[in-house]
């Protein structure tokens, strides 16, 4: 039951705040890239910054264990994003707008966007077998965080990130609200 | 990093890239419970045609030579004494240095001060209190809340890609039976993370219903009409071709904004931050190309 009904709740959120934030538009995702509207960086900096503060917590109050860390492979990363990009700045679109904005009735994220979805899938399973294995010889660091990394105080490279932050909102205060 | 990948068994060494575990050791990897998820186990390279057959031609010569090594060098089990632990706690795994410690120190306080003197000159410059602007920002934190729920209380990332592969695997397990791919890392289901995007649906709706801006419609309400005009099958051509590419990106990279930039940079894992660089570097140009035309709005 937990199966179903913990990630239904967290996606009712999930949903409700994308929406709430402003982010189920075409023209907000596209003008990120044009540095017209700054909308999409606010909400996803304010998501990092508050959401690592409280899985900190987590871990340092002995709530939980872990955290999952994704794979830091260099040039998967770097060549994945570059495609996300061009898709995103193309459709309007990344894959958990899609979602909302079908919520929202947009017939287009039903019919171009699930469908697109799935048959991007299908060519990254079919190129998967040839494209990641050589990806993953070009500077694959594993699973592993900044503070792993450096060999610093978690907390410490937190802070550091958070100030490193609101520098950066500070810089863009006022600016390309859209 | 996880402990096995930095031991003394070259098949790991060699395939750190990657997350390929069930495709030796078999076990469920969507199962929720631990017994279940380890009650499919198998021998390591048991049926290597099967396991690495998807990438390697010479699937069964290589796992000859992998077998022949690993009987050699000593195995880690987890429930020895002393085992390192199989989870990734940040900030736990690597050796510490003092004086890195006492740099972030030294960093902390010259950053204080830039945001001091930074908040200092824009208080009464530029506007920095309006909804345009906190609005993103309170529901970004709001999100920030439900990623660290996700993660602390379920130990899950706030992912939304993978829902689609998975649901794709259904057509994939037909087009091929034999791909390890489909096997052992993506096999098809209804999990975690799909129920994760059906909860999205319903929250986008209930939200936009509450706002009053839910109806159905084929095309974005502004700046899509100046540049592309009214043509519902162009809206669609560029859509779907644009989501094809995201979806494509987010398996190469590993996740998408939420699941990869947003829940992994909420650990702070590089690899986060380089799939943002990637997506700016992707991003820019490719807007940058579209809006080019003569009859773009500004």
């Amino acid at each position: 039951m937990t199966a179903i009904l913990a990630p239904l709740l967290l996606g009712l959120a999930f949903g409700a705040l994308l929406h709430r934030g402003g982010l189920t538009h075409y023209a907000r995702i596209v003008n990120v890239y044009r540095l017209r509207d700054l909308t999409v960086l606010r909400f996803m900096l304010a998501a990092l910054v508050v959401g690592a503060l409280g899985i900190q917590a987590g871990l340092s109050l002995g709530l939980t264990a872990s955290a999952p860390v994704p794979l830091t492979a260099l040039a998967a990363n770097l060549v994945g994003g570059i495609v996300f990009g061009i898709g995103m700045a193309t459709a309007g679109y990344c894959p958990g707008t899609i979602v909302a904005e079908a919520g929202e009735g947009r017939l287009d994220a039903w019919v171009a966007g699930f469908g697109g979805l799935l048959v991007g899938a299908l060519v990254f399973a079919a190129l998967q077998p040839t494209l990641v294995p050589a990806l993953a010889q070009v500077g694959a660091v594993g699973r592993v965080t900044l503070a792993e990394l450096v060999g610093a105080s978690p907390w410490l490279v937190l802070v550091v990130f958070a100030q490193l932050v609101v520098i950066v909102l500070l810089l863009v205060r006022g600016r390309a609200t859209g | 990093m996880h402990p096995v990948l930095q031991g003394p068994l070259p098949w790991h060494l060699d395939h750190a890239g990657g997350d390929y575990c069930a495709a030796c050791h078999g076990g469920d990897r969507d199962a929720e419970a631990a017994f279940t998820a380890h009650a499919t186990m198998v021998p390591p390279l048991a049926a290597p045609e099967l396991a690495c057959g998807g990438c390697h031609a010479d699937a069964v010569a290589r796992a000859d030579r992998y077998l022949s090594r690993a009987v050699a060098s000593p195995v880690i089990r987890e429930d020895e004494p002393g085992a390192p632990a199989l989870s990734i706690v940040p900030g736990q795994a690597g050796p510490r240095r003092p004086g890195v410690d006492r740099a972030l120190a030294a960093l902390v306080i010259v950053l204080g001060g830039v945001i001091a003197l930074l908040w200092r000159r824009g208080a009464t410059a530029r506007p920095w209190v309006t909804p345009a602007i906190t609005r993103p920002l309170i529901a970004g934190a709001l999100l920030g809340v439900v990623v660290a729920i996700s993660e602390v209380g379920f130990g899950r990332p706030l992912a939304a890609s993978g829902a689609f592969d998975k649901l794709a695997a259904y057509v994939g397990v037909l087009l091929w039976p034999d791909r390890a791919y489909y096997r052992f890392v993506m096999p098809p289901g209804v999990t975690w993370q799909v129920w994760l995007m059906v909860g999205v649906l319903l929250g986008a709706l209930a939200s936009s219903r509450a706002a009053g801006e839910a109806r159905w419609r084929w095309l974005p309400d502004t700046q899509w009409g100046p540049r592309f005009g009214s043509s519902r099958a162009r809206r669609l051509g560029l859509a779907f071709a644009g989501a094809v590419l995201v979806q494509l990106g987010a398996g190469i990279a590993g996740g998408c904004t939420s699941g990869l930039a947003i829940s992994g940079g909420a650990v702070l894992a590089p690899a986060a931050f380089v799939f943002m660089a990637g997506m700016f570097a992707g991003g820019i140009p490719a807007a940058w190309l579209v809006y080019r035309h003569p009859r773009s709005p500004r």
